[in-house]
């Protein structure tokens, strides 16, 4: 099954766990605020499945539950109303 | 019915810029409390990252964020403040005397000036999400640890993969008769010493497996499993299980108080008081024009906010304190130094 993710910006506090747990699938941008790599924060490309599990321990990880997976590619419209 | 106690300034939220404001405000001869929603002080420092090292405290070229609590504790403790864990504000009201009662989970408390450094909003444990969680309440269910000795002679079983519950695990190896712990990869987020020091250690790790129920009677009893790949079920049985799946932090009732909020932060001026006069808002929870959400300027706002609280508690107080060095100087030549 097809993974997509994306970060909500607004909620995300930069505080650096998913980087640390998933550094292929995010960095942060001049704020510290995390962006998905793959496709510069779109949520519209599939994470790879070898790194699935990282995704997850990002997910699992953020304190503001700002990472947003979906088995669908996001839109504008579906990250505004995670 | 005795009077409860008015403290000169409450601060709501223990974190870095939390500690730091409640040494000011006990600097300025104010009496402090800190209501802090965990029961740790540290706020992020403690609950996401004690192990990274900030190089960005003035001072300190680099210092680990543990080490940074632990000096900052150690600052504040010279004015021994009073500390209220494990309570969350839901509400502050002005009273008919133009003072606060700030209503937690478990009581109210009053001060004459409140200062808001609660970061993001209280922390809470993130928590397990399984069949029977709820049925237990919290007999043999943990999220955090208070007291290792309570432990001793249990078998524990310890779920997470990230530092602190391989820490826990490896605190509670020598104490515990048994101590389990259970991830769902193999591999684990912790610090790789630490993990490599768990492999050595009798701590039993069984990975990948996801706990499906938790099962007994009055208490848990016994832990369900299945094996994150083929599915194979696996049941322990256990005296206490003990979750660390992280924290989530909210603003959550703070949006109610009749602050102006915007973008999830408190507007304040540059007194850094908000638009309720004798509440104030220091560190990552507060904005204002330029606003940067580092540490280090949480620590200068500070001053800010207690200097301008104890103006506001006493008129008749400066708003620029003296130097520090005068005033701890006095202190220690009084006997009163910590």
């Amino acid at each position: 099954m097809a993974t997509y993710t994306v970060v909500n910006q607004e909620t995300c506090i930069a505080c650096g766990a998913c980087g640390a747990s998933a550094p292929e699938i995010f960095d942060y941008n001049d704020e510290g605020i995390a962006f998905a790599i793959l496709d510069d924060n779109l949520g519209i490309t599939e994470v790879p499945h070898e790194l699935e599990e990282d995704l997850k321990d990002a997910l699992d990880g953020c304190p503001t539950d700002s990472i947003k997976v979906s088995s669908e590619p996001f839109t504008c419209k579906s990250v505004q109303a995670g | 019915m005795k009077q409860p106690e008015v403290f000169d300034i409450t601060i709501i939220g223990g974190g870095p810029v939390g500690l730091f404001t409640a040494f000011y405000a006990g600097m300025r001869q104010a009496s402090v409390k800190i209501i802090e929603s965990l029961p740790q002080l540290g706020g992020q420092l403690s609950a996401l990252y004690p192990k990274k090292y900030i190089y960005d405290i003035a001072g300190f070229p680099k210092v680990r964020a543990k080490e940074l609590v632990d000096q900052l504790r150690e600052q504040m403790n010279q004015f021994e403040p009073t500390i209220c864990l494990k309570q969350s504000v839901e509400s502050i009201v002005r009273t008919g005397d133009g003072k606060f009662a700030i209503t937690t989970n478990e009581e109210t408390h009053y001060a004459k000036a409140v200062i808001i450094t609660a970061g993001n909003g209280a922390f809470q444990p993130r928590k397990m999400n399984i069949e029977g969680v709820d049925k237990f309440g919290n007999a043999n269910l943990h999220y955090f640890v208070q007291d290792l000795t309570q432990f001793a002679g249990k078998k524990v079983v310890v779920f997470g993969g990230g530092d602190s519950a391989v820490d826990w695990a490896l605190m509670l190896e020598p104490i515990a008769e048994k101590v389990t712990i259970i991830h769902r990869r193999d591999k684990f987020r912790a610090h790789e010493h630490s993990v490599e020091q768990m492999k050595q250690s009798k701590v039993e790790i069984l990975t990948p497996y996801v706990p499906v129920q938790l099962a007994g009677d009055e208490k848990i009893e016994r832990v369900i499993l299945t094996e994150a790949k083929s599915g194979e079920p696996l049941e322990i049985e256990v005296d206490d299980v003990l979750v660390n799946y992280g924290f989530v932090s909210s603003l959550g009732p703070i949006k109610d108080w009749g602050l102006e909020i915007k973008s999830n932060t408190i507007v304040v001026n540059s007194r850094m008081e908000t638009n309720i006069e004798g509440i104030y808002a220091a560190g990552d929870i507060c904005t204002y024009e330029g606003k940067v959400k580092l540490i280090a300027s949480g620590f200068g706002e500070a001053p800010t906010a207690v200097s301008n609280a104890k103006a506001y508690i006493d008129p008749s107080a400066k708003v620029q304190p003296l130097h520090s060095t005068s005033i701890m100087g006095e202190k220690e030549k009084s006997g009163s130094a910590v």
